[in-house]
């Protein structure tokens, strides 16, 4: 089992990670659309990752909003800086964490994926990207 | 030192409360959504680095979301409940704050 895995807590406290050239590609890429996706209004995912905090009084509090933006960017810079590293520390495997998840939850959100009923009637593509991004999640949430 | 004698306690008007006082000190909730894509797992992962809790304590919050579709995952002082809330946005999950009943 330990020889599937995707990552690896390592003695000294880092994180391994074992991906392939494919794997590394798809996760620069998922990285990628976050870091695009914060900067451009326009993106698909751009909406959801702007869910108001209240939204009785998100719209005249511009404040909440600029903090997210400036935090998610963050992660999703750094988890894209060392998105070739072998060896995560805990802080880097954490960008990578929300990141991923962020990812996710912006897949499913764009494609109208909010219920058990609609994730059993999405076509194999989005599926295949779906299980893939939470297959990378389960992994390396075990590490952390 | 000679005893002090108290006072007699009177009403004054700072010290009534009034209505509007009494409802900004209700505590606000920090509100976490179920969403049918998240691994159970990176939930609980989430929930214990950003507010401390134990392994047990996040995994009740996490199955109390899964099974009734949201849970209370923290109520406090209402710029704390916003600072937990982003947080938890940032990370991915679908995060609201409310007032508390």
């Amino acid at each position: 089992m330990a020889g599937n895995r995707l990552f690896v807590r390592r003695r000294d406290g880092r994180i391994e990670v074992r991906l392939n050239d494919a794997g590394r590609s798809f996760v620069r890429g998922v990285f990628s659309q976050v870091v695009t996706a914060e900067r451009e209004p326009d993106h698909q995912w751009h909406a959801s990752l702007h869910s108001p905090i209240d939204p009785s009084i998100d719209a005249d509090n511009p404040l909440s909003t600029l903090s997210r933006q400036s935090e998610t960017t963050t992660n999703a810079e750094l988890a894209l800086m060392c998105v070739d590293e072998q060896f995560l520390t805990n802080g880097e495997a954490w960008a990578w964490l929300t990141s991923l998840q962020v990812a996710l939850r912006s897949v499913a959100v764009s494609n109208g994926v909010l219920s058990d009923e609609r994730l059993s009637e999405i076509d194999a593509d989005l599926r295949s990207e779906i299980e893939t991004l939470q297959l990378l999640l389960f992994s390396l949430a075990e590490c952390l | 030192m000679g005893a002090v004698k108290p006072m007699p306690r009177t009403t004054t008007d700072s010290e009534v409360v009034t209505s509007e006082e009494v409802l900004t000190k209700r505590p606000w909730n920090v509100v976490v959504w179920n969403d049918p894509v998240t691994p159970m797992s990176v939930v609980v992962v989430i929930f214990r680095k950003i507010f401390g809790y134990s392994n047990n304590k996040c995994t009740q919050l996490m199955m109390a979301v899964h099974h009734e579709g949201r849970a209370i995952v923290w109520s406090g002082a209402r710029d704390r409940a916003e600072s937990y809330c982003v947080k938890l946005q940032v990370a991915g999950l679908q995060a609201t704050i409310e007032h508390a009943d």
